[in-house]
């Protein structure tokens, strides 16, 4: 995960799927509270390694009440998987592997947007006015 | 197997989890085990439990519980009278103590008055005191017939200049004073003429540990989260190896008050991926383990032992050359690099050395291995042993030869 520069850009390994089956895949963000609210983009996939980022500033069009999450996966279509990390030995990346916050201007205030692992060592989005 | 000899061991806080209170609970466990009677003295309780293996045949007792349960609403005048005096005193400085000293905060009237009634009324057996606080009130007030032992946890060079003096004018009083290296011997021995120096190191609480394979890409660091581990010198460090290696993890597993400005750091060198936080953990020998090096960027030490426990798990070191410790224990080049103190750049160089050779890791591992067995418990605390007898075998020799002249 690296997030900087006004962008989360996303690099990692597909598992049970390979890449190079001629389908397009895609980073896909799902608004937790809403989930028919969707941010999709375009990732460069070769072999098992993928890569994507999304422009933070893309976030501030949905206006947080209060705090909100958005899931990452990655979908080729057929396939959604979600974003995570859990082939190593770190138990408990909540509060071990930190990211930085960014934060861009919104509707209400500015709006801070910080990836995050959750207690299920998966890499989410936590949105804040 | 003993003469039924008690050692008391007279800790600022027993139920933390500093690496004074580790070592002394290893030497208690080993002294009990072999047949003596030990007792751990707390000043302080601020915990419920102890934080390390301990012997259940050590008793353990508290001279001024700071536990909300332990404060029990006084009732009737003259439990409100001293109530009222326990709580002025707590308010006020301790007399005897320098501010100099580290734990100066811990002590009031109150506790130093609770130190100097408990050693004053030891008799015999053998006291032994565990930083320089308590050091200076048993030179003082532990004069009714125990034996005095005298230990220093940390160098001497570290002591500020108010603590130095105190021991100069105190230390001369005790039977022993016991100090972890033979360069902080030499300093002792010279500020201390005709007083007994003597150098035992601490022990790790085991040798009998995992061997890493050299194989992961991960290197362990390990101390609390405060200026002295120096943690923010090591972080600047890895940011220089990040591009050449960035396979390799940073793993520092300690907690304390400087966590933020570390992850500020962390933040600021774009190392959130390959530099972490880990916390407290129970389980550092399952760490070290899967370890491939261990880091010591520390700017001062006694005798760093987990850097000690590292290299039983055949962990080559990468360490600051720092007053003391680090080049008591290591070869150069042998069982780990020694880098100038707070060298940032000689760090990188050198942990860049170790990640780029797998078979130096191996190599320097195993030597590291063998580095460490001198620190085992079976080769420290028979030290301890014979000390504590020859120390009371004299005392009783020499009180008996008085009782004849009388």
């Amino acid at each position: 995960m690296w997030p900087r520069d006004g962008r989360i850009r996303v690099v990692g390994r597909l598992h049970g799927r390979r890449g190079d089956g001629g389908r397009d895949w895609q980073l896909l963000l799902v608004r937790r509270s809403s989930t028919r609210e969707q941010l999709r983009y375009g990732a460069r996939v070769e072999g098992d390694r993928f890569e994507s980022e999304v422009p933070v500033a893309d976030l501030a069009a949905y206006d947080p009440a209060g705090i909100e999450q958005w899931d990452l996966h990655f979908t080729d279509g057929e396939v959604k998987l979600r974003a995570g990390r859990q082939l190593d030995d770190i138990r408990g990346k909540k509060n071990i592997m930190v990211f930085p916050a960014q934060r861009v201007p919104a509707a209400r205030g500015t709006l801070t947007v910080q990836p995050y692992y959750t207690v299920q060592d998966n890499l989410s989005l936590e949105c804040r006015v | 197997m003993t003469s039924g000899i008690t050692i008391r061991y007279l800790l600022l806080h027993a139920y933390g989890r500093g690496g004074t209170i580790r070592t002394v609970m290893n030497q208690a466990n080993s002294l009990v085990a072999a047949g003596w009677d030990v007792e751990l003295v707390s000043v302080l309780r601020r915990r419920d439990t102890v934080q390390f293996p301990l012997d259940p045949r050590v008793t353990v007792s508290t001279l001024v519980d700071l536990r909300e349960s332990a404060q029990e609403p006084p009732r009737g005048l003259l439990a409100r009278l001293r109530d009222r005096r326990r709580a002025r005193q707590l308010e006020e400085p301790a007399r005897e103590i320098p501010r100099g000293e580290f734990g100066y905060r811990y002590f009031n009237r109150h506790v130093e008055d609770a130190v100097i009634a408990y050693v004053a009324s030891l008799r015999d057996g053998v006291l032994v005191t565990t930083r320089p606080a308590l050091n200076f009130l048993a030179a003082r007030h532990a004069t009714g017939g125990v034996v005095r032992v005298a230990q220093e946890h940390m160098n001497h060079g570290t002591h500020r200049a108010d603590v130095q003096r105190r021991i100069v004018e105190c230390y001369p009083r005790f039977d022993a004073v016991a100090v972890l290296t033979e360069r902080d011997r030499q300093d002792y021995q010279q500020l201390l003429p005709g007083t007994r120096v003597i150098r035992i190191p601490n022990a790790v609480h085991s040798l009998d540990q995992i061997p890493s394979r050299h194989d992961s890409k991960i290197a362990v660091a390990a101390g609390r989260l405060f200026p002295q581990k120096g943690f923010d010198l090591l972080i600047p460090a890895w940011a220089r190896l990040v591009e050449k290696y960035p396979d390799w993890q940073l793993r520092i597993y300690g907690s304390g008050e400087k966590k933020a400005e570390l992850r500020a750091l962390i933040e600021e060198h774009h190392l959130y991926n390959h530099v972490f936080l880990m916390g407290h953990t129970d389980r550092l020998d399952d760490e070290l383990a899967k370890a491939s090096f261990y880091v010591l960027s520390s700017r001062f030490e006694g005798l760093p032992m987990v850097m000690i426990e590292a290299m039983s798990h055949a962990l080559p070191v990468v360490a600051f050359d720092c007053p003391t410790g680090p080049a008591d224990v290591l070869t150069h080049g042998v069982d780990g690099l020694l880098v100038p103190p707070e060298d940032t750049v000689a760090l990188a160089d050198a942990m860049g050395r170790l990640m780029a050779d797998q078979e130096l890791r191996a190599e320097m591992g195993t030597a590291a291995l063998l580095t460490a067995a001198s620190y085992g418990p079976d080769s420290v605390h028979p030290r301890w042993e014979a000390l504590f007898t020859e120390l009371h075998e004299t005392r009783h020799h020499d009180g008996a030869a008085k009782g004849l002249h009388v």
